[in-house]
């Protein structure tokens, strides 16, 4: 089993992590109880290295950045909604030339390169651009905001939708459930470009998710978190919800927390002592409200043996180590 | 700098992608990323057999697509180095949002355009539509009519682009296939005159400057963003100064002289026409020739396209009587972008020529020398007729029926 | 910079439209700096407040805090405030009220509670409620 050494600071529990210095900082313009914000909070203060952050088109872009007013304390670029994987690869191979060349002195510790992106970004219209950077071999982290939707312009389906949400241009309706197809599985596509580290992580189980960042950061390449982000607005539960609802999410298993080494070694690294039904995760969100209506309760039921089918596979994934 | 040194000759045979590349060589870049698409393919792939032979101490990316590779030299460049990228057509028309994403966030960037038609029908040959889907995009555009100045244009870009009162990104053009891939005798810098004629690369802003954190590509609402776009815009046309200087200088250097608006025959001549790229050499063939016929014409390019020289090419054209304006590319609907911008700067001075727009050469389609002197020979009817001999505008060497638009109102003197 | 922002024309703002988080050059790793002993710029987002999204506000008793410091990490908008692993209050320039430090606090009773926007803290701490029994 392939063991990855820490290089970041020891964080041994909450208390001594509350003593991180903040680099994001507050009056920013996400919703009241955005998970996005917790989720960046929790990356950045896993590390004390310098940072260069960018940002796609989307709510965290928008909200942190808007003219006049940055919320970041380190540098950070957003050029567009496909490319912010790209805007950081050019920083990182421009600071490989530069060090070459002796314009960085060696002396200066490397930075950490983290872009984060929604799932519109990622999933679908910046797909082509994160799936080259991976080729490329880039050493920097890619965070995937993935609240399921389109959320910063209104909450229209993505690739990442579920299948059952309503969404705004995949509406429930008395001819419709909702979103039609599977949610695209991006870790595994992204575990295969043999990437050294990618992860599913949730920002409410907070040790597994800063312990999997610090393994990123640990990793030279590129790294691939995927992070559920409950979105009270989209998913339409109220904003006090967040952590209760990411609760729901990782002990029903709708969003399980594993790590996949090297594109091979799978390791499941929270295991609920009780796991919940599906049906609970989904009754507590009105964006699956239309689903307990009695026509529609069959998809519950399929949701759950899906679920059930894919806790299988990835026990069978990490039993085979391949 | 632990890279190889080229010894060149006084005098090479070089295309002009060699003479984009070398100039790359000669700049010290130190990101490259591109993506291949033809005719600016060689560019890159030049650039590439001299990293993999040690004469580039730089980074190459090699992109999967070029809306990545312009994304990659705006990340790499807002890091804080020298970057440079080539394509064109498609690839440019793709990575169309990214320049203007580069221009108003003021990132220096080279882009090597190297002029071919866009699709549909899909064309590789060399044509103007790529530069004018450039037009609006906020980057400086400087046109090259042969390798030699492909060579020149592509190192003073590096300057003017990097220069603190520019810190835009710079379009250097040539002429798809009869410019790039044409090889003719082009007089290089040594490589140490050239990367100290440059300079070294001076970084604002830098996001690898750890001692001052900086946002980037903010969004700006409607209480900030005319602001914004009004400094930039204030921006590209304040960098004529910086062009104008860093032309003057290159001529102490070499003794090549370039203007804002370049010139053959102007002193003498009544009619002229106004055109990009290699037609201007052409041009200057048939004017030599047709004064055994008593015509007396000239060709007028404006070299840089973009600040547009609007003052400089109504100067020029003040004491002409007619004036075709040659555009290259498909016009869309409505008169050509020569003959807009042209008409446009005529318009507040005393000078009333006859104008016309000429549809030419699309596609690759070859512009002669036969070709001009007919279109020279018709300028010098309608000069001395006082009047069009047509319609306003009129497509130039397409099989097929007359294709004109336009009429001109009563009678033009 | 001596102007504020907000009166400067286009010929003075910052080309690019760039923002910087601090006034002049740090020479300190940020990481290794509390905020509030950072020097920074009216750009930053840190001087602006919310406080007015507002209509219900969290109140903190810390007779009854424990510092799990569950409501530092799960704040979204970087509003509680620890140090030294103590949980020191609510930052109210910065809190939008969105009451996931009250949801998360693990307490009985509970150590942050939303009230009124209106009511003052002294009055809300006055009116904490009791332990909650096992089954209420």
């Amino acid at each position: 089993m392939s063991i990855i050494v820490n290089t970041q600071k020891e964080i041994k529990n909450l208390k001594s992590f509350s003593t991180a210095a903040e680099r994001f900082e507050g009056s920013h313009l996400l919703c009241p109880g955005c998970a996005h914000s917790i989720i960046v909070r929790e990356v950045l203060n896993a590390t004390n290295d310098n940072l260069v952050v960018s940002a796609s088109t989307g709510c965290l872009e928008v909200c942190t950045a808007i003219y006049p007013h940055t919320s970041w304390d380190c540098s950070w670029i957003h050029i567009g909604f496909e490319n912010s994987s790209t805007a950081m690869a050019g920083v990182e191979t421009m600071n490989k030339a530069l060090r070459n060349k002796g314009r960085i002195s060696a002396d200066t510790p490397q930075p950490k390169f983290v872009t984060f992106g929604g799932d519109g970004s990622t999933y679908d219209i910046g797909f082509q651009w994160i799936s080259g950077c991976f080729e490329r071999g880039h050493d920097f982290m890619y965070v995937c905001l993935d609240n399921e939707v389109y959320a910063n312009t209104g909450g229209q389906r993505s690739s990442s939708t579920p299948i059952g949400s309503s969404t705004t241009t995949a509406p429930a309706g008395s001819h419709s459930y909702g979103e039609k197809r599977q949610k695209k599985d991006i870790v595994s596509i992204m575990a295969a470009h043999g990437a050294p580290y990618v992860a599913q992580v949730a920002p409410n189980k907070w040790k597994d998710m800063v312990t999997k960042i610090q393994k990123g950061f640990s990793t030279y390449g590129p790294v691939f978190i995927n992070a559920m982000s409950a979105c009270t607005t989209e998913w339409k539960f109220a904003p006090n919800q967040t952590i209760e609802v990411s609760d729901l999410a990782v002990d029903s298993l709708v969003f399980p927390l594993y790590e996949i080494i090297g594109g091979r070694e799978l390791n499941i690294t929270y295991r609920p002592k009780n796991v919940v039904p599906v049906r609970d995760y989904l009754g507590a969100q009105p964006r699956f409200k239309h689903l307990f209506k009695p026509e529609y309760e069959y998809l519950i039921d399929e949701w759950q043996k899906r679920i059930d089918e894919r806790w299988v596979f990835l026990q069978k994934r990490e039993e085979i180590r391949m | 700098m632990n890279k190889r040194v080229m010894e060149l000759k006084e005098v090479e045979v070089w295309d002009g992608n060699m003479a984009n590349s070398q100039a790359f060589r000669q700049a010290d870049v130190d990101v490259v990323a591109a993506y291949p698409i033809t005719p600016s393919t060689a560019t890159v792939e030049n650039y590439a057999m001299f990293h993999a032979n040690g004469y580039i101490d730089g980074e190459v990316m090699m992109t999967e697509s070029e809306h990545a590779a312009m994304s990659a030299c705006v990340g790499a460049g807002a890091a804080g180095g020298r970057v440079a990228t080539a394509t064109s057509s498609q690839g440019l028309a793709l990575m169309i949002e990214v320049l203007y994403q580069a221009s108003g966030m003021r990132i220096p960037v080279v882009l090597c355009l190297v002029n071919r038609a866009l699709a549909a029908p899909l064309n590789v040959n060399g044509d103007h539509s790529d530069l004018y889907l450039t037009r609006d995009s906020g980057w400086i555009s400087i046109d090259a009519f042969n390798p030699q100045q492909a060579y020149d244009m592509t190192l003073m870009s590096f300057k003017i682009s990097e220069h603190p009162d520019v810190r835009l990104p710079v379009i250097s053009n040539q002429d798809g296939f009869m410019t790039s891939h044409t090889a003719q005798n082009v007089i290089p810098l040594e490589d140490k005159v050239a990367c100290d004629f440059v300079g070294p690369y001076l970084q604002v802003n830098a996001l690898l400057n750890f001692d001052k954190p900086v946002t980037h590509g903010v969004q700006t609402e409607q209480d900030w963003h005319f602001e914004h776009k009004a400094k930039q815009h204030a921006a590209l046309m304040a960098s004529k100064k910086v062009i104008l200087e860093t032309f003057a200088q290159f001529k102490e250097l070499t003794g090549r002289e370039y203007k804002l608006v370049e010139s053959y025959n102007l002193e003498n001549a009544d009619i002229a026409i106004v055109c990009l790229g290699t037609t201007f050499e052409t041009a200057m063939l048939a004017i030599d020739q047709l004064k055994e016929e008593g015509i007396n014409a000239a060709v007028v390019a404006p070299r840089v396209f973009r600040p547009f020289p609007l003052e400089e090419v109504a100067e020029a054209l003040q004491n002409v009587k007619a004036i075709a304006c040659m555009d290259r590319s498909a016009p869309g609907g409505t008169v050509g972008t020569l003959y807009n911008e042209v008409s446009g700067a005529l318009f507040n001075t005393p000078a009333r020529p006859l104008m016309s727009n000429l549809i030419y050469g699309l596609g690759g389609r070859d512009m002669t020398v036969a070709g001009l002197k007919d279109i020279f020979r018709n300028l010098d009817k309608e000069a001395k007729a006082g009047k069009l001999s047509g319609k306003i505008q009129r497509f130039i060497g397409v099989r097929g029926p007359e294709l004109s638009f336009y009429d001109a109102q009563g009678d033009v003197k | 910079m001596n102007k504020p922002i907000s009166e400067m024309g286009w010929d003075e703002l910052a080309p690019g439209a760039v923002l910087y988080t601090f006034d002049g050059d740090i020479n300190y790793n940020i990481a290794d700096i509390q905020p509030e002993d950072r020097m920074y710029s009216e750009t930053s987002s840190k001087g602006m407040s919310v406080g007015d999204w507002r209509v219900i506000k969290p109140v903190w008793n810390s007779e009854t805090c424990i510092d799990c410091q569950n409501c530092w990490i799960f704040c979204p908008d970087t509003s509680i405030i620890a140090r030294n692993k103590e949980m020191k209050g609510v930052d109210y320039e910065h809190c939008k009220g969105c009451g996931l430090c009250v949801s998360v606090c693990p307490t009985n009773p509970k150590s942050l509670l939303m009230f009124n926007e209106y009511e003052t803290v002294e009055n809300a701490l006055a009116n904490w409620p009791e332990k909650k029994k096992k089954g209420e």
